[in-house]
């Protein structure tokens, strides 16, 4: 049984279908890619996946337990974190700070009005850890408004990454970078599938067709193709939609 | 029982007209700038002030020395007041706008913080010139009064107000529908990015927007002075139902906006026939009801309220 | 524009124990500059109001504009609890800030999962529905007229009960509480609590989707801001000897928020206190000159929105930066690595 199932989801905003009968499971270890035009739902689908949203219709299951509907904090304590395509960033804190409030064990003391959170070493060097794997070593002490493009949507995965999660989803991580940055992009998930299964909306099809091990198509809020990059290559609708110029 | 109504009936229509044309120059003030205007209510109070000045020597300005301006027949006094009023509430609007630029893109926080200093100072500024005694305006005699129909005691201004606004809300809907001016508000209401990109100034149109709107609440609130009294309050008390219209109707809606103020209005002044004190407080509470179980999936910019 | 965000462990810092010689010593000099000793309690149940409504406002960026309603919910509570239950001041102050945290709780059921102008707007109403509720429920609050004849309950210690009739001995008792409540809200913004609170202020999306109830947290803070108003409330009952709907109308809720903006409340724990400061002298020595001295005070919370909206804690704090900048000049830091 796959790490995570989506079964049957339907949601609509007002008149329009957003999502329609949408099934996708994303096994253990894998990085799942997520691809489709504009519009057709991507975002929509990780937002009900990560509960944004809840379906109209359908189930959502991560190892085994139904996690449909469940507002988005709990399901971060299942194991699932998400980034987002547009920054999500807390603008008036350092680097560190925004990763620190991201922390497992600084979230159990969520409560707590005694704990001094800047005596907290173990914190502080379990975020630095974090910020490294990122490679924003050397920039933890840099206020979010410092940073460059590129760090900032560096430090925005790294957020996702400091709540430790099993499955991390990750939405268009390469929007608006140059290519020294998204080669070194690709090197860290290179890195980070070896210890978390990831999903990822992509829209640079070199960039996910090396990375990914299954691929699902979304088109129209439906899921019109699915499978490993080789066998999408042959997909006839991808290459009739002449994504990224595969050749 | 219900024939008793009708008059109240009455009341709430032109409450209810009254209410959706202030909400539709709310709404098309968020329409083109993605700010809530709180200050929209002070707006309509400030046009009920101007038209007291305008209509009365005792309307609390020292404009004793103008005894010839006001020796005119009350009706010439009342056409002037619906032109200089929301004239000079669109200048004041206008004057607002300019102050919130300095907030656009920054925190939405900032500029809601604006708006409400905006109208409180707006009210301290109709309590300095004003004072904060009740006030009535004096109305030409041909749409004051009351006559009897029917064993029925009918308000002949109730029956002006509500076509008064009636009329505006159709030249409103003529303005946006048939000019280019109107076309240029609602596409710049729909996406106002797009109207920068076909060169259109969206500043300027953001600026006359913003007049244009304040103008509508203007008019409002001379035609409601003879209804509500003049009070410095009367701010606060008129920006609720404006919300409450927007959350109902949806923002964006021309016809839910009108029939979610006559829906509002119809409360209001029914409340006002059966708990006269609770009729002001039944908005409040509707607004609390409305937002608790409406205000989720709102077509359109939900973005704005959201934020 | 955020807080310090070095936070520190202590409990006591240099700035309380400063507010605390200032304040403590209050009686003996405020006559000397033409003031009175009133004034001196005014302002410190007004910071205590202020410093817990700003939790709200400036900690969590939650606009409430109907917080007036609270501080009169607490005066009412304190009065009712001394002529219907048991005249005793410690009894008494908690009854004010149960009940008041009890009417929080319940309105926050309203509103956590709000912000922006949803929230604001609910805020109003409230507000209205209980300035309203007071006015109209004449057996209990005798609407217009205020509940009378409050009194100044003495400070019963066990072996002996101080009495606070007098102004001056009133306003030690103010400054006790205020004592004890400015280290609490110190310890509490400087927390982790704290901290996830301005971090919902920032980003409240982001917040949830690192693991955090958000409206757990709306919640608790907003009741927490309204127990604290309910402590002011009740301080205030014994000040005015009497409790009064007009605290609750929206022009009073108004005020307040134009204190703690004005002072700062966005940047600094200080913020309100200096805000308030600030509002009882411009009442009390503008006031003097004219009647119009609010509206001055509004003109300027709203050049200070468009302007500063650090308020004056962010102007001091630039000042001193900008004097320790001169003093001890940084090296241009390199720039950062390439994006």
């Amino acid at each position: 049984m796959a790490l995570f199932e989506a079964r049957g989801l339907h949601k609509r905003f007002g008149h329009q279908v957003v999502l329609e009968r949408i099934d996708l499971s994303f096994e253990a270890g894998s990085l799942s890619g997520i691809m489709g035009p504009n519009g057709a739902g991507k975002t929509t689908c990780f937002n009900v996946l990560t509960g944004r949203y809840k379906p109209d219709r359908g189930s959502v299951r991560f190892d085994g337990e139904d996690i449909t509907g469940l507002a988005p904090h709990r399901i971060v304590g299942r194991g699932i974190s998400r980034s987002f395509q547009i920054m999500n960033l807390f603008d008036e804190y350092t680097a560190l700070d925004n990763v620190v409030i991201a922390l497992p064990q600084v979230r159990a003391r969520g409560f707590s009005v005694t704990h001094a959170l800047d005596a907290d070493t173990e914190a502080r060097d379990r975020a630095e850890a974090v910020l490294g794997r990122v490679g924003l070593r050397g920039r933890e002490r840099t206020n979010v408004r410092s940073l460059s493009y590129g760090e900032r949507r560096a430090l925005e995965i790294g957020v996702a990454l400091a709540t430790e999660p099993r499955l991390l989803f990750v939405d268009e991580p390469t929007a608006g970078l140059g290519t020294s940055a998204t080669g070194r992009l690709a090197e860290l998930i290179r890195e980070l599938k070896r210890h978390t299964t990831i999903v990822m909306i992509e829209h640079d099809m070199r960039f996910l067709f090396a990375l990914a091990d299954r691929i699902s198509v979304i088109h129209w809020g439906q899921v019109i193709a699915e499978g490993t990059p080789d066998e999408l290559r042959e997909n006839p609708w991808v290459r009739r939609s002449n994504l990224g110029g595969l050749a | 029982m219900l024939l008793h109504l009708l008059p109240h009936i009455l009341n709430g229509l032109a409450l209810g007209l009254l209410f959706a044309l202030l909400a539709l120059g709310f709404m098309l003030i968020i329409g083109v700038m993605e700010v809530i205007n709180l200050a929209h209510g002070s707006l309509f109070a400030l046009g009920a002030y101007v038209a007291l000045a305008v209509m009365s020597p005792d309307g609390g300005l020292p404009f004793a020395f103008m005894e010839p301006y006001y020796a005119l027949p009350a009706v010439a006094r009342y056409a002037i007041a619906l032109v200089v009023g929301p004239l000079v509430v669109a200048v004041v609007g206008m004057g607002l706008e300019l102050c919130l630029r300095r907030t656009y893109g920054t925190d939405p926080l900032y500029g809601l913080l604006l708006t409400f200093g905006a109208a409180l100072v707006l009210e301290e500024v109709i309590r300095a010139i004003w004072g904060s005694s009740e006030y009535f305006l004096p109305v030409p005699r041909g749409i004051s009064g009351g006559f009897i129909a029917g064993d029925l005691i009918w308000s002949t201004y109730r029956i002006y107000a509500a076509a008064f606004a009636a009329v505006m809300i159709g030249v409103l809907w003529l303005f946006l529908n048939k000019t280019p001016y109107g076309a240029v508000i609602k596409a710049g209401a729909h996406d106002s990015e797009m109207v920068r990109a076909l060169g259109y100034n969206l500043t300027r149109l953001r600026l006359l927007v913003f007049g244009f709107g304040a103008a509508l609440a203007g008019v409002a609130g001379i035609v409601m002075a003879p209804i509500w009294g003049i009070r410095p309050v009367v701010g606060v008390d008129a920006v609720i139902p404006a919300f409450v219209i927007i959350v109902l109707g949806g923002v964006g809606s021309f016809w839910g906006a009108v029939s979610a103020g006559i829906l509002v209005g119809l409360v209001v002044a029914l409340t006002a026939a059966f708990f006269t004190d609770w009729s002001l407080l039944s908005m409040y509470l509707l607004l609390l009801a409305v937002v608790t179980f409406r205000a989720r999936g709102l077509a359109g910019k939900s973005s704005v309220l959201e934020a | 524009m955020d807080y310090d965000v070095k936070q520190t462990t202590a409990w006591i810092t240099a700035p309380i124990l400063l507010s605390f010689a200032v304040f403590g010593t209050l009686p003996l000099w405020i006559e000397a500059v033409g003031l009175y000793h009133y004034l001196g309690a005014e302002v410190l149940i007004w910071v205590i109001f202020a410093l817990g409504y700003n939790l709200l406002l400036g900690y969590t960026g939650l606009p409430s504009f109907g917080h007036g309603a609270f501080l009169g919910i607490g005066a009412y509570a304190f009065g009712l609890a001394q002529f219907e239950v048991w005249p005793n001041l410690w009894f008494c102050l908690l009854a004010a800030v149960v009940v008041t945290g009890l009417f929080g709780a319940v309105t926050a059921l309203f509103l956590s999962h709000r912000r922006g102008i949803y929230f604001a707007l609910m805020t109003i109403a409230f507000g209205q529905v209980f300035f309203f509720i007071a006015s109209k429920w004449t057996d209990v609050t005798h609407g217009e007229d205020g509940l009378l004849n409050i009194a100044r309950l003495p400070v019963d210690l066990g072996v002996v009960a101080l009495p606070v009739t007098g102004n001056v001995e009133f306003y030690y008792l103010c400054f006790a509480v205020y004592a004890v409540l400015v280290v609490l809200l110190w310890r509490l913004t400087n927390s982790p609590y704290g901290r996830i609170l301005r971090a919902i202020k920032q980003n409240e999306t982001r917040v949830a989707f690192v693991g955090y109830p958000v409206r757990l947290y709306k919640w608790s803070v907003f009741t927490l801001s309204c127990a604290v108003a309910g402590l002011a409330g009740g301080l205030f009952a014994m000040a005015q000897e009497g409790a009064y709907i007009n605290v609750m109308s929206l022009q009073w809720s108004g005020i307040i928020v134009l204190m703690v903006l004005i002072g700062g409340g966005f940047v600094s724990f200080w913020g309100p206190v200096l805000g308030v400061v600030l509002y009882f002298v411009a009442r009390d020595i503008l006031g003097a000159y004219t009647e119009t001295w609010l509206l001055w005070f509004g003109l300027m919370f709203v050049a200070l929105v468009m302007f500063k909206p650090q308020g004056l804690a962010g102007i001091w704090q630039d000042i001193a930066r900008r004097a320790v900048a001169r003093r001890k000049p940084v090296p241009v830091a390199a720039t950062g690595a390439e994006g």
